[in-house]
């Protein structure tokens, strides 16, 4: 199949709908989220959900789009971080190609390795662009490894890590219990989906 | 405009084709963050974006915007670094066990200059711009019709979906479902809101798709459009003058810090 | 020739265990107003889709038979090919709007900008749509502030101002209140008298026996029944399919027995008809002789 073709077989215009839909909640999720104020942020919910019903290509785009679009209407700090959001979905999404959403458990995993994937990428912004600090909570640690006597960058490894394990783990979690238990007609019309469902 | 930082007016930033406040936006970013002399190619930029909006009487709007997103990151930045910065030498002040080092002030005020001025330069594009309008330009440069779909229609379905959540928090909060306590009881409490509000939005896709297939959304007719965006040539060469700039700049920048040997 | 030929037509949605449409076959003329009644499940979405030409090509599942529509196979064309040519109005009236216009009249203007509909033409075909529904001055509204059922005939004029040969309906009041369905239906029939092609899937048998020309009804995706509204809505073969009959219909059957309704006369699916029926019969018990019953 050609490239186009392939494109056009990924970007239907349920998927395209669909990522509209995954993008609010991304937002609006995030933000319920926050409102709670519990220790995840749940902000990439939609992304995972994109990725696993219809590929990495189209989960990272919907993480890039989040970003930018939460940038337009609300805080342009969000663009900077748009790869991240990118890496979550890409990398959600080939988990889920190479069989690594089959089962509960698989699903934590690949948690897990979204989380070190994104660190790769959100380290070196939250360095260069920010000096280490996020305006949250997470600041208290980066200063207290700071303060004995850890460099920036490993110490916001850490933070980056730490903050984002849970949240990983807990969002991959709840994006394979929706897509498993989504109505068979929907999931059917997503060709991929059948790397979770089967 | 609830959920969006646009200001509707006639300004005449208001008035400039949406890709040329872009240009300069994404120009101002890669001059700030990757230009020669960190300290120049940060302030330049702001302080280039600041005329243009007091020019066009939005400065005092962007400022207050810019003050409220950055307020707290600013603190804490110069605490942190101020205390803790790994270069910290020469110290200013000593509060007891702890001291303010000059080096991680410097460094916190440039990484504050840093996000002030590409703040200032990207709410140029924002505050002055319409989602609509921004959304057609790019489709009318020959985006990728989908692209132009995701990024114009979250924007709407925005406080529809919110209005939804508010719905739903209410009803489970007649129910008694807890959302203050401790940790446990609020998390909780997330499932039931979480679950009904992502089955119910999924639910929706297929319908929304098949409207749009409807109304011709993937034909493969070329489209036309009701409204003209106003361009100019002038414009459109600046354009290109701006991205090439940062082009250069971004080269020159990329040059000194490899073998300006700081 | 008829806009409209389903010939032989099944369709079984992709990992389902049973066919959602079993050989359905019918023809519908240009100008006719068709209606589709069937219980919950019976197939009538199905069917608009696969008016719509969405199925078979967007839900990839297994057909057989055939649907053209305005000549063109369903099988063969994309349903990019079918807008313009089909309209299709669903049930859920927030879900219609594009998400990517900030006024009424931008919402409308959409369905002709993806057709390539030229600029000049376009404010005369929205304006006439807006009119058609009684939308008119509200051009400038955002959508989402609208009433459902406003809402509802927004969706109705984008597809109206696409100028679509034939309109298919799903249910399109199942989401609106009285006022807003009443509201709607009246636009739909004055739309029928004035040729456009209707067919409508609805559960309000009252307007579908007054207004439709032709009725069908489905059951377990097959078609049972097809004819005049007088015919279909007073068949018995309703009550097991579990559609239902109308009051009068349902009245004017226990009449029968109490001799009330004259037993020779066809059952009632209009109020006007009830009212002559009752109106004529003459009370008698069995056994007895009938008077001969108004002509009427």
């Amino acid at each position: 199949m050609s490239l186009n073709e392939q494109l056009k077989k990924d970007f239907s215009t349920l998927t395209l709908a669909l990522m509209a839909v995954a993008i609010v909640l991304n937002i609006v999720l995030g933000q319920l989220v926050s409102l709670l104020k519990l220790p995840i942020f749940l902000d990439s919910i939609g992304t995972v959900l994109v990725a696993l019903l219809a590929g990495p290509w189209a989960g990272g785009l919907t993480g890039l789009l989040t970003n930018l679009i939460w940038g337009l209407i609300s805080d342009p700090v969000a663009v900077a971080f748009a790869p991240v959001a990118m890496i979550i979905g890409i990398v959600a999404g080939l988990c889920a190609k190479y069989g690594l959403f089959k089962k509960w458990w698989q699903a934590i995993l690949s948690g897990a390795i979204i989380t070190v994937a994104l660190s790769f990428v959100a380290i070196p912004i939250r360095v260069y662009m920010f000096g280490g600090v996020t305006g949250s909570g997470a600041d208290f640690v980066v200063a207290y490894l700071l303060a004995t006597g850890k460099d920036l960058f490993s110490a916001v490894l850490i933070t980056v890590i730490s903050n984002n394990l849970i949240d990983k783990v807990v969002t991959a979690l709840l994006a394979w219990g929706i897509v498993k238990g989504l109505h068979q007609r929907f999931t059917a019309r997503f060709p991929r989906a059948s790397a979770v469902t089967e | 405009m609830p959920y969006s930082l646009y200001l509707p007016g006639n300004s005449w930033l208001h008035r400039l084709h949406p890709l040329t406040k872009l240009a300069f936006s994404l120009a101002a970013a890669v001059i700030i963050f990757a230009g020669p002399g960190e300290w120049l190619s940060a302030a330049l930029p702001g302080l280039l974006a600041m005329l243009l909006l007091w020019r066009a009487g939005l400065a005092w709007h962007v400022a207050s915007v810019s003050f409220r997103l950055l307020a707290l990151l600013s603190c804490v930045l110069f605490l942190v670094h101020g205390f803790f910065n790994p270069h910290n030498q020469t110290i200013l002040l000593a509060l007891g066990p702890f001291a303010i080092g000059v080096e991680g002030l410097a460094f916190a005020a440039l990484v504050v200059l840093r996000l002030a001025a590409t703040l200032f330069a990207s709410l140029l594009l924002v505050v002055a711009t319409h989602p609509a309008h921004l959304v057609q330009a790019l489709a009318e440069a020959r985006l990728p019709y989908g692209l132009a779909y995701l990024l114009g229609s979250p924007l709407l379905l925005l406080p529809q979906i919110a209005r939804r959540v508010q719905a739903i928090r209410d009803a489970q909060q007649a129910r008694g479902l807890e959302t203050q306590g401790s940790l446990l009881q609020r998390a909780r409490a997330l499932f039931p809101l979480a679950a009904p509000l992502i089955f119910s939005a999924l639910v929706d896709v297929e319908e929304r798709s098949l409207a749009l297939e409807v109304r011709g959304f993937s034909a493969h007719h070329p489209k036309t459009s009701l409204k003209e965006l106003a361009d100019t040539p002038p414009q459109r060469l600046a354009r290109w003058v701006m991205l090439l700039l940062a082009g250069l700049l971004f080269i020159a920048g990329v040059w000194s810090r490899t073998y300006g040997g700081r | 020739m008829a806009v409209v030929e389903v010939q032989g037509l099944s369709y079984t949605y992709p990992g389902a265990d049973s066919p959602a449409l079993k050989d359905i076959s019918f023809q519908v003329e240009a100008g006719q107003l068709l209606a589709v009644i069937g219980a919950n499940g019976a197939g009538k979405s199905s069917l608009c889709l696969a008016l719509a030409g969405l199925i078979p090509t967007l839900f990839h599942g297994q057909m057989q038979g055939a649907v053209t529509v305005c000549g063109l196979d369903t099988r063969q064309h994309h349903p990019g090919q079918f807008a313009g040519r089909v309209g299709l109005v669903l049930q859920n009236p927030a879900n219609q709007l594009s998400g990517m216009r900030y006024t009424v009249y931008e919402e409308v203007a959409f369905g002709l900008e993806n057709l390539g509909t030229p600029r000049q033409e376009m404010p005369a075909r929205i304006e006439n749509a807006l009119q058609q529904v009684g939308l008119a001055g509200l051009g400038e509204r955002s959508p989402y502030t609208l009433s459902g059922g406003q809402q509802q005939r927004l969706a109705l004029a984008s597809i109206l101002a696409m100028q679509p040969n034939v309109l298919v309906l799903d249910e399109p009041t199942a989401m609106l209140d009285p006022q807003g369905s009443q509201a709607l239906f009246t636009i739909i029939y004055k739309l029928a008298r004035a040729g456009t092609t209707v067919i409508i899937a609805e559960h309000h048998l009252e307007w579908i026996a007054s207004f439709a020309d032709r009725v069908i009804a489905l059951a377990e995706g097959s078609l049972f029944l097809d004819g005049a509204p007088g015919e279909v809505l007073s068949s018995p073969r309703l009550l097991q399919a579990g559609i239902g009959w109308l009051r009068y219909t349902r009245a004017a059957h226990l009449g029968q027995d109490r001799g009330v309704w004259p037993v020779n006369r066809a059952l009632p699916v209009t109020l006007n008809q009830a009212v002559k029926g009752f109106q004529t019969a003459q009370l008698y018990l069995p056994g007895q002789e009938q008077d001969h019953a108004d002509p009427d």
